[in-house]
C-alpha cells in the first residue's frame, strides 16, 4: 500500500531540531541548568525571571558546544553572527521575548549522512537560541503554573533543508543526530527528557512537480510519535489531495495527539503571529575567529562513524568482529554526557566510556580476548545481576590483571568469570590487588606438574572402571575423569591441560 | 584660586548635618524626590575615621534617578507599573557609589520609563524647577513663583541638584534626558560616551541609547563621581573593555590640547560650531549664550570653526523609531506577572487567554507617552514595516555616526580599533559646541492649560527640543550641558524671551573623549565666573 502510494506522490520532509546544549549555566546567565528532579523555581537567577535592570551575559561554554555541534554536522561557521529578539507573549517567556538568531545564524550549510540509508541530508543552518520556561497547567485550580528552572537554558535549532523523503529516513535522521550529538558531547538528546525535540514539516507533491504545501508538526518528543506524526501527515495530506474534487492544502501549524495518534490544527498560516524580529542591542556581534574555532576542532571527540572506522581498521585484523565492535559502542549509548563539553577521563574510572575502556585493556593483550571479556563476561553476569552496564566496577589495571591470570593460564577461564562475580557483588576498593584477591579465594590455577599429576593419578584409581572402558576405546569416557578432577580441584584446573595429562597418563599404564 | 575654594566648600559642606532635613523640607514645594532614605547610621561612626577619608565620595551626598535600582529603597521608574516595586539588587554604578563612601540620599523623580521631555509624565506628579529668577527671588513668595518645567526625563535629578538637596544626582540619558533637564534648571549635566558607565541595574529604555550620566553644581564634582564609575563591569555586555579604555585614555593624555597650565598656549584648541544646531526654533537668548561663550573660549586662544553635519535632519526621526522599537521590546517584560503592578480583570471576564490578562494591567498601568512609543514601536517592528522604519533608521543612525567622526580630528577608537595613536588629523575640530536646548525651561502645562502658550506643550515642539540631543545619542558620543550664566545687561530691551531663566550650552566629544570634554567644561567655568566678576 505504502508502496502504491509513493509510486504517485513524493514525500517531502524536513526537520527543526531545538537540542538543549549539556552546559552547567544557561545562554544568558550564570544560573545552574536546571534537572527534571529540580524543584520547580529553584534554578533561575534575576535575568531569566526579566527583572528590570538585567542584562544578559553570553556563556561562552555553550558557544563551544554550539560550535561542536556545527563541525560535527560540516557546517560552514560564520566568522560574525548576531543575536535577534523573537517576540511574544507567553507566561514562560517572561521577558517577552526569546533570543536566537534569525537575520544570521552562527553556522550554514551542513550535512548528515544517515549510515543505513545511506542519504546526505542537507543542513540548512544551526542557530543558538534559549529555552523557555514550563507551563504546566493544574486542572484542579483551573490556572497555569509557571516554572522558570527551564528559562534561558541553552539551545541551538538545526534546520535541515527539506530533503528526507520518507518516515523511515526522518527517524533514521532523528537518531543519527541524536547519536552524534551525545557523542559529541553536546547534548542529552533525550527526547523523552525534553533535551531533543523535532518541529517536522511535511509536504507532498507528485514527482517531478514543484514542491506541496507543507504543514508543520510542532514539538514531537519522542521517534515513534514522530513516525507517526508524519504517517498521520501524508494520509491527511494525500485525502485532501485525491479527494473526488481535489484541494489545497493550506499551510498551518499542526501538534501531534498522542493519545488519538493523530495531528490537530493549533494555527493557520493567517493566523502566524508576527514576532517583530529585533537585532539584540546588548548583545552585539557573536565573532568567531579560527583561533576559537581551531581550539574547538582540536578538543573535538571524534564522531560515532569514525570511532567505528578507527575500530574496525585497529581491531578487525586481530580478529575482532564488527559485530561485536557495534555491541562495544553501544555500551556507551546511556552513559551520562559531561558537563560543558568536558571529557570522561580516565582518571575519573567511575564514567569511563566502553570504547576507551577497551582501548586501554587491549595495550599489550589479544583484543579478542579482551572485547570478549568486555561484551561477553561483563555486560552478561551484569545483566544477570540485573545491572546496567558500566566500566565503573573494576579499574583498567584490574580488569587487565584479571584477563592477563587468564590467558596466562594462571587461572581458568571459570575462575576467572567466578572472580568477576565476587569483583561486581562486592565491589572491591579500586586499589585491590586482583592477584591477591584471586589467591585468597583460592582461584589460582594448581601448579603446572606434580600436584596436576598427583590429582589426575587419584583420579584414575577412584574410577578404575571408567580407565577400564577408556582403555577399550570408549575415549567420551575421559570427560567424567576430568569432570572429578574439576571438582576435586573447585575448577581450578584446566580442562585442556588436565584432558592431556590424564590421556598420557592412561596411556603409559 | 577662588573657584577651587568655592568647589572645596561646596565637596566638605555637607559633612557636619544629616541634609534629609532640609531634602524633606525642600521636596514638598519641589517634587524632585520620590523617596528619601534613612540616614545611614555608618555616616556619624566613619567621620572620625582615618579610612573613610579616603573613599574617593566621603561625605558627598547623592541622589539617584528612580530607573536604577536600589535593594533598599523602591524603583518605580515613574511608572504605576513598578509602583510598588523594590529591585532585589543594587545597580552596579550604586554599588560603585556605596563603596567609594556616597551618602545615597534617595531616589528622583522622572519621566516614567525615562520617556519624556518635561518630568510630567510620572505618577509621582511633575518635578517643579527650583530655579530662581532675580526678579521673582526677593519678592515673591514660591507658591505665587511661576512654575516650570524641570525638564526630563531626569527632571528630579536637575532640580534636586539645583535646589542644593544633593551634591551629586545619577541620572539617565537616552536622548537628552540628562542635558536638557540641566540645561532648563542651570546645572552641569555629563552624558557619558556609550559603554563606559555600567548599565547593570538601570532599567532599559532604549539599551543602545541608554547612557548613566552625571549631574552636578560643577564640572568638578561630576569628574569626581565620573571618575568613581567609569570602569568595566562584567555584567554588562556593552561595558566597554579595560584595554579599550586604557588606550582611550593614553590617546587623550598624548594629545589632549588643554595642557593642565596652561590650556590654549603651545596647543590650538579647535572648537566646532554645527550650523545644523542652530534652527530657525531657536531663541535668541540661546543664540546669544553660546556667543558669550564662544567669544570667551576665543579670547583664550582657541580657534572657533564652523562645521556641518548634514545628517542632523534625519536624526530625530531616526531616533524615534529605534527608541520606541527598543522600548517596546523592553517593556514586554512588564505584564504583572513576576512582579510588579497586577490588575486583576474585572469579574465574569474571560481569563484564559494570558493576552486578556496582560493587555488588561499594561493598560491601566502604562501611561499615554509610553502607551504612544510602544504602540509605535511595536509598528516599527512588525514584518511589514521592518525594512522602511527599523531599518532606514539603523541607516540614518550611521549616517549621523560618520558626520561626527568626519568633522572631529580625534579617531573613533571604539569602531576603529586598533587605530594608531600616532598623530591626530590636522583637519577637523577637538569638540563641538552648540546650544543644549531650543528655549528657557517653559511652563509647567496646569498654568499654561488656557493661555496661547499652550504650543510649549505641543507634542511636536518637544519632539523638535530633542533635535539638539539626540545625535550625540545616536552617535554614543560623550556630551557635557554647562549652564551659561544669565547676562543681566541693562542694554538688552525687556525682550520676552529673555526670561532670566537658565541656558545651557553642551560640548560634544569624539566618543571616548569624555574627560577633554569635562577638562574644557572646568576651563569654560573659570571663564565664565571670571567674566562674571569683571
Amino acid at each position: 500500500m505504502a508502496r502504491l502510494f509513493s509510486d504517485a506522490w513524493q514525500v517531502v520532509i524536513g526537520i527543526e531540531t531545538h537540542v538543549q546544549l549539556k552546559c552547567r549555566q544557561k545562554l544568558f546567565s550564570r544560573a545552574t541548568n536546571g534537572l527534571l528532579s529540580d524543584s520547580p523555581n529553584s534554578r533561575y537567577n534575576v535575568f531569566d525571571a526579566a527583572f528590570p535592570g538585567t542584562l544578559p551575559k553570553l556563556n561562552p561554554k555553550c558557544v563551544d558546544l554550539a560550535v561542536r555541534a556545527a563541525l560535527a554536522l560540516n557546517c560552514n561557521l560564520k566568522p560574525r553572527s548576531n543575536f535577534d529578539r523573537k517576540h511574544y507573549f507567553y507566561p514562560d517567556q517572561p521577558v517577552g521575548y526569546q533570543i536566537t538568531q534569525y537575520y544570521s545564524p552562527f553556522a550554514l550549510d551542513g550535512t548528515l549522512t544517515l549510515p543505513k540509508l545511506g542519504r546526505r541530508v542537507r543542513i540548512k543552518q544551526i542557530q543558538l537560541e534559549q529555552d523557555t520556561g514550563k507551563s504546566v497547567f493544574d486542572y484542579k485550580t483551573q490556572s497555569t503554573l509557571v516554572d522558570l528552572n527551564r528559562a534561558g537554558a541553552g539551545l541551538i535549532e538545526i534546520v535541515t533543508e527539506p530533503d528526507l523523503r520518507s518516515t523511515e529516513e526522518a527517524a533514521e535522521y532523528v537518531r543519527s543526530l541524536q547519536t552524534l550529538l551525545r557523542s559529541m558531547g553536546v547534548s542529552d538528546g533525550n527526547m523523552e527528557a525534553g533535551s531533543l525535540r523535532c518541529d517536522i514539516n511535511v509536504s507532498l507533491n507528485r514527482h517531478g512537480e514543484p514542491l506541496g504545501t507543507r504543514c508543520e508538526i510542532k514539538n514531537i518528543n519522542s521517534v515513534r510519535f514522530m513516525v507517526a506524526g508524519i504517517q498521520h501527515e501524508i494520509e491527511r495530506q494525500k485525502s485532501i489531495l485525491c479527494a473526488p474534487s481535489p484541494m489545497q492544502v493550506s499551510q498551518e501549524t499542526r501538534g501531534f495527539d498522542e493519545h488519538r495518534w493523530e495531528t490537530y490544527t493549533i494555527r493557520s498560516k493567517e493566523d502566524a503571529p508576527d514576532y517583530r524580529y529585533m537585532p539584540d542591542p546588548n548583545l552585539g556581534t557573536l565573532t568567531l575567529d579560527e583561533n576559537t574555532i581551531e581550539h574547538v576542532r582540536n578538543r573535538l571527540p571524534p564522531t560515532p562513524e569514525a570511532t567505528r572506522n578507527r575500530l574496525i581498521n585497529t581491531y578487525g585484523p586481530r580478529g575482532v568482529s564488527e559485530d561485536s565492535i557495534d555491541v562495544l559502542m553501544g555500551l556507551d549509548s546511556s552513559l551520562d554526557v559531561p558537563f560543558d563539553g568536558g571529557t570522561i577521563s580516565n582518571h575519573e574510572s567511575h564514567s569511563t566510556n566502553s570504547v576507551a575502556y577497551f582501548d586501554t585493556l587491549c595495550k599489550g593483550r589479544d583484543p579478542r580476548e579482551v572485547i570478549n571479556w568486555i561484551t561477553q563476561t561483563l555486560l552478561g553476569l551484569l545483566s544477570t545481576m540485573g545491572k546496567s552496564f558500566s566500566t565503573s566496577y573494576l579499574a583498567t589495571s584490574q580488569m587487565g590483571t584479571l584477563i592477563d591470570l587468564v590467558s596466562n593460564g594462571e587461572m581458568t577461564r571459570s575462575s576467572g568469570r567466578l572472580l568477576l562475580r565476587h569483583i561486581l557483588l562486592h565491589s572491591p576498593s579500586p586499589d585491590t590487588s586482583i592477584r591477591r584477591l584471586a589467591k585468597d579465594l583460592d582461584l589460582i590455577s594448581i601448579g603446572p606438574t606434580d600436584h596436576a599429576d598427583e590429582i589426575c593419578r587419584r583420579a584414575i584409581e577412584a574410577l578404575p572402571s571408567e580407565v577400564a572402558a577408556i582403555r577399550s576405546g570408549n575415549k567420551n569416557v575421559l570427560n567424567r575423569l576430568i569432570g572429578w578432577v574439576v571438582r576435586e580441584t573447585k575448577g581450578k584446573a584446566d580442562v585442556q591441560k588436565t584432558r592431556s595429562r590424564l590421556e598420557d597418563l592412561i596411556s603409559k599404564m | 584660586m577662588r573657584v577651587a575654594r568655592l568647589l572645596l566648600r561646596r565637596c566638605l559642606s555637607t559633612s557636619s548635618f544629616d541634609p534629609r532635613n532640609a531634602i524633606h523640607e525642600k521636596n514638598s514645594s519641589i517634587n524632585a524626590f520620590v523617596h528619601i532614605s534613612d540616614c545611614p547610621p555608618t555616616i556619624e561612626a566613619e567621620t572620625s575615621s582615618q579610612s573613610a577619608c579616603s573613599k574617593p565620595l566621603q561625605w558627598t551626598t547623592v541622589a539617584v534617578k528612580d530607573n536604577i535600582c536600589t535593594s533598599d529603597m523602591p524603583t518605580t521608574c515613574s511608572s504605576a507599573m513598578l509602583e510598588n516595586f523594590t529591585s532585589p539588587f543594587d545597580a552596579t554604578v550604586v554599588k560603585l557609589l556605596k563603596r567609594a563612601g556616597a551618602d545615597i540620599v534617595g531616589k528622583t523623580n522622572c519621566d516614567e520609563f525615562g520617556m519624556g521631555s518635561l518630568n510630567t509624565h510620572s505618577i509621582h506628579g511633575p518635578v517643579i524647577n527650583p530655579f530662581q529668577t532675580l526678579r521673582s527671588a526677593a519678592s515673591v513668595s514660591w507658591r505665587n513663583r511661576e512654575k516650570r518645567t524641570a525638564g526630563g526625563s531626569s527632571g528630579g535629578s536637575a532640580a534636586a541638584v539645583a535646589a542644593d538637596m544633593c551634591d551629586i544626582a545619577l541620572a539617565t540619558d537616552t536622548g537628552g534626558s540628562i542635558r536638557l533637564p540641566a540645561s532648563y534648571c542651570g546645572v552641569v549635566g555629563l552624558k557619558p560616551s556609550y559603554g563606559l558607565i555600567s548599565r547593570w541595574g538601570v532599567v532599559s529604555y532604549a539599551d543602545s541609547l541608554d547612557c548613566v550620566g552625571l549631574m552636578a553644581k560643577s564640572t568638578f564634582q561630576v569628574r569626581r563621581a565620573f571618575d568613581v564609575l567609569e570602569t568595566p563591569d562584567p555584567n554588562d555586555p556593552t561595558s566597554v573593555s579595560k584595554r579599550l579604555r586604557e588606550a582611550t585614555a593614553g590617546v587623550l593624555r598624548e594629545f589632549s590640547p588643554l595642557k593642565r597650565r596652561s590650556p590654549f598656549e603651545d596647543s590650538q584648541l579647535r572648537v566646532g560650531v554645527p550650523q545644523e544646531y542652530f534652527a530657525q526654533e531657536l531663541s535668541p537668548s540661546i543664540y546669544n549664550s553660546v556667543r558669550t561663550i564662544l567669544k570667551a573660549l576665543k579670547d583664550l586662544g582657541a580657534q572657533i570653526i564652523p562645521v556641518s553635519l548634514p545628517s542632523t535632519s534625519y536624526a530625530l526621526s531616526a531616533y524615534y523609531v529605534l527608541a520606541s522599537a527598543e522600548a517596546s521590546s523592553n517593556l514586554a517584560r512588564y505584564d504583572g506577572i513576576e512582579y510588579g503592578t497586577r490588575i486583576p480583570l474585572p469579574p465574569g471576564s474571560d481569563s484564559r487567554k494570558a493576552s486578556k490578562v496582560y493587555s488588561h494591567t499594561r493598560t491601566q498601568c502604562f501611561g499615554d507617552e509610553v502607551r504612544k512609543r510602544l504602540l509605535l514601536g511595536t509598528y516599527a517592528l512588525t514584518a511589514d514595516a521592518f525594512d522602511n522604519y527599523f531599518l532606514q533608521a539603523q541607516k540614518v543612525r550611521q549616517l549621523v555616526r560618520n558626520d561626527f567622526d568626519r568633522v572631529f580630528r580625534w579617531p573613533n577608537l571604539r569602531t576603529a580599533e586598533g587605530l594608531s595613536s600616532s598623530s591626530l588629523s590636522a583637519e577637523g575640530v577637538d569638540v563641538l559646541i552648540h546650544p543644549s536646548a531650543i528655549r528657557t525651561a517653559p511652563l509647567l502645562p496646569r498654568e499654561t492649560a488656557s493661555t496661547a502658550t499652550k504650543s510649549s506643550m505641543d507634542p511636536l515642539d518637544t519632539y523638535l527640543q530633542d533635535v539638539l540631543t539626540v545625535p550625540a545619542s545616536l552617535a554614543g558620543l560623550p556630551a557635557l550641558n554647562i549652564p551659561v550664566p544669565t547676562i543681566q545687561d541693562d542694554n538688552v530691551s525687556a525682550d520676552s524671551d529673555q526670561d532670566g531663566w537658565p541656558v545651557g550650552v553642551s560640548i560634544v566629544g569624539q566618543w571616548g573623549c569624555d574627560r577633554l570634554v569635562m577638562d574644557l567644561g572646568m576651563v569654560v567655568e573659570v571663564a565664565m565666573l571670571s567674566s562674571n566678576t569683571q
